[in-house]
């Protein structure tokens, strides 16, 4: 048993010794071809196997690849959105801020620029507090302006904010009138968040929808002019002796970013230094 | 025996076909059938090494395009000298696999060069150590170590059933 295992050592070393001899020699060609006889077949299969399995693994580690790239392109695509945002929320800004500028220059009066730093939008009051207050030298009751028209009035002021009373809010009144009728009234908020336009019915019997509401000046609250809003529907209360209108904002008070503190008196009409917004 | 073996051959061929492209680490490739010649051998004994060794390194140097009879000559030696010695070796343990496959394989490196300065083959030997052998024999003593395992551990699923 034991010399069948060195016998069968020494066939294959001889073997081995005997192939390395004839090829050192340069007779290698004949044994190779005959081995290669054997091997050939074999070492077809095993490249094929080779072949498919490197297939299976490139396409793997392409797969591997594609789900990364799919992964990084992703975050790329949220980061540039992020960016977009900023990009557009900047604009925007930019835009807001250049029109309050402009209608800072046209108006023939004192105003000061302000930032909302918080919003009441509770139902019970309706105000906006801004970041401009005593030490800014706003007083109560100073006007407050956007380039789309009349935000409200300052009710509280404090220590660097003031609190702004809007249109919507229940206990806001306003004295206005309707530009193509000159019939005057008065525009007072409620509860529901709108507006309306409170007026005698004999004066207003030809107030019509989409007529603009723009503040009288009585009383010198505020400039004479700004506008509060438009005519979206009538409210016809037959033989009553005031009539209603139902008013859209001038302004987006939900929207409102900077606003105008009207600090300084004007006798004129300001309208023509606002724009209009259509469509609203 | 003899359907084993050419099973054992054919079967592990194949699998080296198959799963050495997986198993590349950079430049490094592990040298899947003395590994496979190794555990048979253990297992089976020294001639099932020598054979086994003989005929997958015949296989290896036809696939290489070298110089044939180099591999099939080193395989056969050390399937056999492992099988011989089987019975006294502790094969049990990670830290007696892991070693002894990567001295074997170096062994084996070092055989080949031996073979190929014999027959006058030029082969520098410090680049070789450097970037092919060693390399290689750790990668063959970690990859036989956990092929040992994954065996000890599957027999033990098998034994309670038998």
């Amino acid at each position: 048993m034991r010399n069948r295992r060195l016998v069968l050592l020494g066939a294959a070393i001889l073997v081995c010794l005997v192939l390395l001899t004839v090829q050192s020699r340069g007779h290698g060609s004949r044994a190779a071809d005959g081995l290669a006889l054997v091997t050939t077949p074999i070492q077809t299969v095993f490249a094929k196997v080779h072949r498919s399995a490197f297939g299976v693994w490139a396409t793997y580690q392409d797969w591997k690849g594609v789900r990364a790239e799919n992964r990084r392109l992703r975050e790329e695509v949220e980061r540039l959105r992020v960016e977009g945002l900023r990009v557009s929320e900047t604009t925007e800004e930019n835009r807001r801020l250049r029109e309050l500028l402009e209608l800072r220059e046209r108006l023939p009066l004192a105003t000061l620029p302000g930032e909302v730093i918080a919003r009441e939008w509770g139902g019970w009051v309706r105000s906006l507090t801004v970041n401009r207050g005593r030490g800014d030298q706003v007083t109560r009751l100073t006007a407050v302006i956007s380039p789309d028209g009349l935000i409200g009035r300052v009710v509280d002021v404090r220590p660097g904010a003031s609190i702004v009373q809007v249109l919507t809010d229940p206990a806001s009144t306003v004295g206005a009138h309707v530009v193509r009728t000159r019939t005057q009234g008065i525009v007072e908020g409620d509860a529901r968040g709108t507006m309306r336009l409170k007026f005698m019915a004999r004066d207003g019997a030809a107030i019509e929808v989409g007529d603009v509401v723009v503040t009288s000046g009585l009383g010198g609250q505020f400039p004479r002019g700004i506008p509060v809003g438009r005519v979206r529907a009538i409210d016809n209360r037959g033989s009553a002796l005031f009539h209603y209108a139902v008013l859209t904002p001038a302004v987006d008070f939900s929207r409102i970013d900077e606003v105008l503190l009207v600090t300084g008196e004007t006798s004129d009409d300001v309208a023509a230094l606002f724009r209009t917004r259509e469509g609203r | 025996m003899r359907t084993l073996l050419a099973l054992t051959i054919f079967g592990g061929g194949i699998a080296s076909a198959a799963v050495t492209p997986a198993l590349r680490i950079g430049d490094v490739v592990p040298d899947l059938p003395l590994i496979i010649v190794v555990l048979l051998a253990l297992r089976r004994g020294p001639e099932f090494g020598c054979v086994g060794g003989f005929v997958t390194g015949l296989l290896q140097d036809a696939a290489s395009g070298g110089l044939m009879g180099v591999q099939a000559l080193t395989k056969s030696v050390i399937g056999f000298a492992i099988g011989a010695l089987g019975g006294r070796l502790t094969v049990t343990q990670p830290l007696v696999q892991v070693p002894g496959l990567v001295l074997l394989s170096i062994a084996e490196g070092l055989a080949r060069f031996a073979i190929l300065q014999l027959f006058r083959f030029p082969a520098p030997f410090g680049e070789l150590l450097t970037y092919v052998v060693l390399p290689q024999a750790l990668y063959n003593g970690f990859l036989g170590a956990a092929l040992v395992l994954a065996l000890t551990w599957a027999e033990s699923f098998r034994a309670p059933a038998s």
